[in-house]
């Protein structure tokens, strides 16, 4: 019984290390890579919905294939594309 | 060379092309072909993927956008109809999205570019593209005879294939290193399991789809692409031109097969002065046809007392082509 809830303690402990680690590190990686990751999606529904915004984009039939997946990201992907820019976009 | 010998020495040449101008006699040597090949005992299916096809009118049964329909056994017609094809389709990316989001009504915003989508110019041929690759793959018969649209067409058709295969072979790979972003993010959050990415998913299905079918149409082992055309100037030099690019495709040219050539004998008889021209004029060129493309050339079809159609006819046409034993 002891034993177990020192296991447990220790477990709790590593588990809390890790966290700290990953925050140090970690984390502004993982946000980065994320961050990458969803410009470059915006990237992707531009080349492939482009015509959503009046981009003429090559073979429409494939492009509504894939539609579908992107319905959820369709208005803050229009929202970023068609927004004004300023200086301060290149510190966030 | 004889034609029936090209089938004979190519059992595994099973997808056959004839192309040429229009008017030439394409589907009627497609449905020719067709019912020789049945009469074997092969399963055959003539497919036209011209927007005015005339399979229904050679076949006297209107078979448009039916899906393949059975013309005698063994043999099966279809005649794609893109605008039907176009609006199923578009039902079903709607339905998608209401079943994916579970949503009532597809969003303005998004059923808008739906419609809009629907009327781009190249959405047609890619509808029929795209149906084509769904026939090929089905790989149901044992011979597939496609009955191609006139010759500038054609070419669109095959090259539209390397476009898209370019377009989805880009858009993939920034797909996949989206992904790889994914999985640094995940590894660093310690999550386990990495969301498929439906999106890569159905991208490389896209890409296999036109891969196949593209495949298909340049295949040497699988593909015969014969060149109709008939004995007079224009015809000629635009077969030439036609050649040149369709080995630019890398499409093998399997022989060329003249049409409507006037039957020589007919000289012997008292013919008019305009008809005894016609006979002349015709002699000359396909002493050229001769000269240029010597024993690529299969066969000579004379012209017939009527038009091709109906079976009777579409029987003599076979016999004219292949030789009486069917």
């Amino acid at each position: 019984m002891a034993e177990r809830a020192s296991k447990g303690k220790l477990r709790s402990l590593l588990d809390s290390v890790k966290s700290v680690l990953y925050g140090m590190a970690g984390h502004d990686m993982a946000r980065f890579a994320l961050k990458t990751r969803g410009s470059m999606e915006h990237l992707f529904i531009l080349i492939t919905m482009g015509d959503l915004l009046g981009i003429p984009i090559l073979p429409p039939y494939y492009s509504l294939r894939l539609l579908p997946y992107v319905v959820p990201q369709i208005s803050t992907w229009k929202r970023r594309m068609l927004r004004e820019r300023d200086l301060t976009d290149a510190l966030a | 060379m004889s034609l029936a010998r090209i089938f004979q020495e190519n059992p595994e040449r099973r997808y056959i092309m004839f192309g040429g101008k229009g008017g030439l006699g394409k589907t009627t040597f497609s449905a020719a072909t067709g019912y020789w090949l049945a009469q074997q005992g092969y399963k055959v299916l003539v497919f036209s993927v011209d927007p005015q096809a005339s399979l229904s009118d050679i076949f006297q049964q209107d078979i448009f956008g039916k899906g393949p329909v059975e013309i005698m056994p063994n043999l099966f017609a279809q005649e794609v109809d893109a605008d039907r094809r176009i609006r199923e389709y578009q039902e079903e990316i709607r339905q998608k999205i209401l079943d994916m989001y579970g949503l009532e009504k597809v969003p303005d915003e998004i059923e808008d570019y739906i419609q809009a989508a629907a009327a781009e110019p190249a959405m047609e041929e890619s509808a029929i593209f795209d149906q084509v690759v769904d026939i090929v793959l089905s790989g149901e018969y044992d011979y597939y005879i496609y009955d191609l649209v006139p010759l500038g067409h054609a070419l669109y058709y095959l090259s539209m294939a390397s476009v898209y295969d370019q377009w989805i072979e880009k858009i993939t790979k920034l797909r996949e290193e989206m992904q790889e972003y994914a999985q640094v993010a995940a590894l660093l959050q310690r999550e386990d399991e990495l969301e498929e990415d439906k999106i890569l998913a159905e991208l490389q299905d896209i890409r296999y789809r036109i891969s196949t079918s593209s495949s298909i149409l340049t295949d040497r082992e699988k593909t015969a692409f014969f060149f109709v055309l008939v004995p007079e100037e224009m015809v000629l030099v635009d077969t030439l031109k036609a050649a040149e690019l369709f080995a630019k495709y890398q499409v093998p040219i399997s022989g060329y097969i003249v049409n409507r050539v006037l039957p020589p004998e007919l000289e012997e008889q008292d013919i008019p002065e305009y008809l005894r021209h016609r006979i002349e004029m015709q002699k000359k060129y396909l002493a050229e046809i001769d000269r240029l493309f010597g024993d690529q050339v299969l066969a000579r079809i004379p012209e017939f007392e009527r038009d091709v159609t109906g079976l009777d006819m579409i029987r003599r046409m076979a016999e004219a082509m292949f030789g009486g034993a069917a």
